[in-house]
C-alpha cells in the first residue's frame, strides 16, 4: 500500500515573528518540519516497521525552503519525497485540492497529515483533503493500527476518547501522544541523499486560485496586567486562585 | 562565486546535532559536571544517531564525513556541554592519525571495531614533564624485530582508559629529538598498559582525562603508522585538523553564553527595567556576537581547506586560537550580565568559563598557535 504523509516547514517554535506592512516578516526565521506532520511520518515508519508493506511518499505543497522538510522525512524513512514548488499562500482547503489531486495521481491508500498547522493554526486540511476525495477520515488521531485494509483508530473529542475503524482508503491527521517521533541519524540522512525528490509545479495540478485573499496580517500583543499579589502567603494563594477563576476564567 | 550556504546534509546534521543536545546533553551536563562522571548514557545514544567518530571512512563502513560537516556538528555539541563534546572530539583525534598514515589494512583492523558500539579512541602524546616540547618526549619504543616495546608514561589523555584504540606517540632513539618518534597504537587490554583516572579539574569533568602507564607494552609491529621517524609529522599534521573542531566547540560554547546572557539580561530588571535596556549590557551581548560570528567563520574557512585539500595550518591555528580567547572572554561577560548569580553553579555560565579555558589549551597551547602563526609569517 501507498501512504502519503504530509509535512511542512514552520518557523521554530522559539522564533520571534513580527508583521511589518500588514505581512509577517518571516526573513532571519529558523524553519523546521511541523511536529504534528512529524508524528505522521513516524507512524508511516512504524507500519512498515509492523510488518505491512508500505511505500511511504513525503508530499509538501510551498516554497523552496519546504525541501528541508521532505528531505528530513527522507532522512527519517520515507522513500521518495514530492515536492510542489510555490510561493503562493494557499487556503487550506485550496492547498487540499492540491494535495489530494497528488493523492489521486499516487494511487495513495492513505494520507497522514499534523492535526493542526503550527504557524497559521488552521485544523482544516486533513478533513478539506478528505472532502475532496470523498474519503473517511479522522482527525486528532492518538492510536492507529492497520489489519488488512481496516483502520483501527483512536481520537481525541472533547471529553474524551473515540474508538473508529474506516476501510482504506482514508485520510489520518495526526498529534502529539500518536508516537515518539525518532531522530533521522546521520547514516540515515546520507542515505536519503541518493533518495528522489521530484519536484513539480502547480500548474501541472490544475493551478487553481486561491480562494481567500489575506488582506493584512498583524501579531497579536496581549497587555501585561503587571498585577502582584502579596502579603500572607495563605491569602496571596487565595486571592490569586479568586483572580485565575474570576477575571481571567481558566480555573 | 564563494558560497556561505550549508549543503542541505550539513542542515540536517546541524539539525540532528541541536536536537541531540537539547534532548540528551543540556539536561545530564551539569550533574555530570559536579559529578565528575562519564555520560555513558549520552555517549551510547551518540553511538545509536551516528554522531560518534564520524570521521572513520566509507570505505571502512564509517560515514567518512569531512572536516566541515564535524565542525557544523562540533559547534552543537560545545553549546550543549564542552566536557561531554571533549570526549567525541577526542576520539575524533585518535583516529585521524590512523587516517592520516594508517595502510587500508590498519584503517580496517583499528577502526572497524568502533563502528559497532559506543567505542572509541585516544591519542596520547603529552607526558607528566612534557607539553609543548613534544619532540622532548621520554617514553620509549624499543623496536624488536616484529614487535615494539613501549615504556614509560603519558598523561591528559582524553578517554585513554576507556578507549579500544590509543595512538601513542614514542621515541626510539631521544638523540634524534622529533626524527626519532614513531606513533603506534595500542589496543586497550594490552599487559602492561595501566590507566588512572585524574581527578580535580577546573572544568570539562565530565570528559575523563587519564594518566597512562606503558610497563614493557608489547604490540606487533604491524601496529606502528607509517615509518619509525614519521611519528613526529604525523602528530603535527592530525592536531593541525583537529584544533579545528576545538575552534567549533568554543564557538558553541560562546554561542551558549550569548544566549544565556541575552534571555537573562531581557528578565532581570535593575532601575525599573530589564538590564538589557542599558548600553552596558547591549554592548558586552554585542561584542559577543562579533566573535561568534567571526569565530564561526574562520573556523569553517580552516574546515574549508581541509576538505579541498589546501594548506591549512595556519588557518586552523588562527580559529583555534582565535576561537578559544574569544569564547574564554564571552563566558567572563556572560558571567558579568548575570552579576552574583553567575558566580552559581544554579545558572550554566560559570561552567562555560571553566569548561572553554581548556580549549585554550589543549590540543596545542594558545602560545603554540601564535608560534605556528608567527612562523609561517617570518618562514
Amino acid at each position: 500500500m501507498k501512504v502519503l504523509t504530509v509535512v511542512r516547514q514552520v518557523p521554530d517554535a522559539e522564533a520571534r515573528v513580527r508583521a511589518e506592512g500588514g505581512r509577517v516578516d518571516l526573513s532571519g526565521v529558523t524553519f523546521v518540519m511541523d511536529g504534528m506532520d512529524e508524528y505522521g511520518v513516524e507512524e508511516a515508519i512504524r507500519l512498515r516497521e509492523a510488518g505491512h508493506d508500505v511505500e511511504i511518499v513525503a508530499v509538501a505543497v510551498g516554497p523552496e525552503h519546504f525541501a528541508e522538510a521532505l528531505r528530513r522525512a527522507l532522512a527519517l524513512g520515507a522513500d521518495r519525497a514530492v515536492h510542489v514548488v510555490t510561493d503562493e499562500q494557499l487556503d487550506p482547503v485550496t492547498l487540499a485540492g492540491v494535495v489530494a489531486q497528488v493523492a489521486r495521481e499516487e494511487g495513495a491508500d492513505l494520507v497522514l497529515t499534523g492535526g493542526k498547522q503550527a504557524d497559521w493554526d488552521s485544523a482544516a486540511l486533513g478533513p478539506a483533503v478528505a472532502e475532496h476525495l470523498g474519503w473517511p477520515h479522522s482527525d486528532w488521531t492518538t492510536s492507529l493500527a492497520l489489519e488488512g485494509r481496516e483502520l483501527r483508530l483512536q481520537h481525541d473529542v472533547d471529553d474524551g476518547v473515540e474508538e473508529l475503524t474506516v476501510t482504506l482508503p482514508a485520510v489520518v491527521t495526526t498529534q502529539q501522544g500518536l508516537n515518539e517521533p525518532r531522530y533521522p541519524t546521520l547514516p540515515n540522512i546520507m542515505k536519503a541523499k541518493r533518495k528522489e525528490l521530484q519536484v513539480r509545479d502547480l500548474a501541472g495540478l490544475g493551478s487553481p486560485a486561491p480562494r481567500v485573499r489575506v488582506v493584512s496580517q498583524e501579531v497579536q500583543v496581549r497587555p501585561r496586567l503587571n498585577k502582584v499579589v502579596g502579603g500572607d502567603p495563605a491569602e496571596a494563594a487565595r486571592e490569586v486562585a479568586r483572580l485565575l477563576r474570576d477575571e481571567a476564567k481558566v480555573i | 562565486m564563494i558560497d556561505f550556504e550549508l549543503s542541505p546534509e550539513q542542515k540536517q546534521f546541524q539539525a540532528l546535532a541541536r536536537d541531540f543536545v537539547r534532548d540528551h546533553v543540556i539536561p545530564v551536563a551539569a550533574q555530570h559536571d559536579r559529578d565528575e562522571t562519564y555520560p555513558e548514557e549520552v555517549v551510547a545514544k551518540a553511538h545509536e544517531v551516528g554522531l560518534l567518530n564520524v570521521g572513520i571512512p566509507q570505505e571502512v563502513g564509517g560515514l567518512g564525513l569531512g572536516m566541515l560537516d564535524e565542525v557544523v556538528i562540533g559547534e552543537e555539541l560545545g553549546y550543549g556541554c564542552m566536557g561531554i563534546y571533549t570526549i567525541l572530539m577526542a576520539s575524533e583525534l585518535g583516529i585521524t592519525p590512523v587516517l592520516l598514515a594508517g595502510t587500508p589494512e590498519q584503517q580496517r583492523r583499528f577502526l572497524a571495531p568502533l563502528l559497532e558500539g559506543p567505542r572509541l579512541a585516544a591519542f596520547a602524546l603529552s607526558e607528566p614533564n612534557n607539553g609543548s616540547d613534544a619532540a622532548g618526549m621520554t617514553t620509549r619504543a624499543e623496536l624488536r624485530g616484529d614487535e615494539v616495546v613501549i615504556s614509560g608514561v603519558k598523561t591528559w589523555i582524553s578517554n585513554g582508559g576507556i578507549a579500544d584504540v590509543i595512538v601513542v606517540f614514542a621515541t626510539f632513539d631521544p638523540s634524534l629529538r622529533h626524527k626519532g618518534v614513531v606513533a603506534v597504537v595500542v589496543e586497550k587490554g594490552t599487559p602492561g598498559l595501566s590507566a588512572h583516572k585524574l581527578h580535580g579539574k577546573l572544568g570539562q569533568r565530565a570528559s575523563p582525562t587519564y594518566e597512562l602507564v606503558f610497563e614493557d607494552v608489547v604490540v606487533p609491529r604491524a601496529n606502528v603508522l607509517g615509518e619509525p621517524g614519521d611519528g613526529f609529522r604525523i602528530a603535527m599534521r592530525t592536531l593541525d585538523q583537529t584544533r579545528i573542531p576545538v575552534a567549533a566547540g568554543a564557538v558553541g560554547v560562546a554561542r551558549r553564553a550569548l544566549d544565556e546572557a541575552t534571555a537573562y539580561a531581557r528578565q532581570r530588571h535593575a532601575f525599573g527595567r530589564p538590564i538589557a535596556d542599558f548600553q552596558a549590557i547591549q554592548f558586552k551581548l554585542a561584542d559577543m556576537k562579533i566573535g561568534v560570528e567571526t569565530a564561526r567563520w574562520q573556523t569553517y574557512y580552516a574546515a574549508w581547506l581541509v576538505d579541498t585539500g589546501r594548506p591549512h595550518g595556519e588557518a586552523a591555528a588562527i580559529a583555534k586560537a582565535y576561537a578559544s580567547d574569544m569564547a574564554f572572554h564571552a563566558a567572563q561577560e556572560a558571567i558579568n550580565v548575570f552579576g552574583g548569580y553567575g558566580y552559581m553553579n544554579e545558572y550554566p555560565v560559570e561552567k562555560l568559563m571553566r569548561d572553554v579555558k581548556l580549549n585554550q589549551i589543549y590540543e596545542g597551547t594558545n602560545e603554540i598557535q601564535r608560534l605556528v602563526i608567527a612562523r609561517s609569517l617570518l618562514r
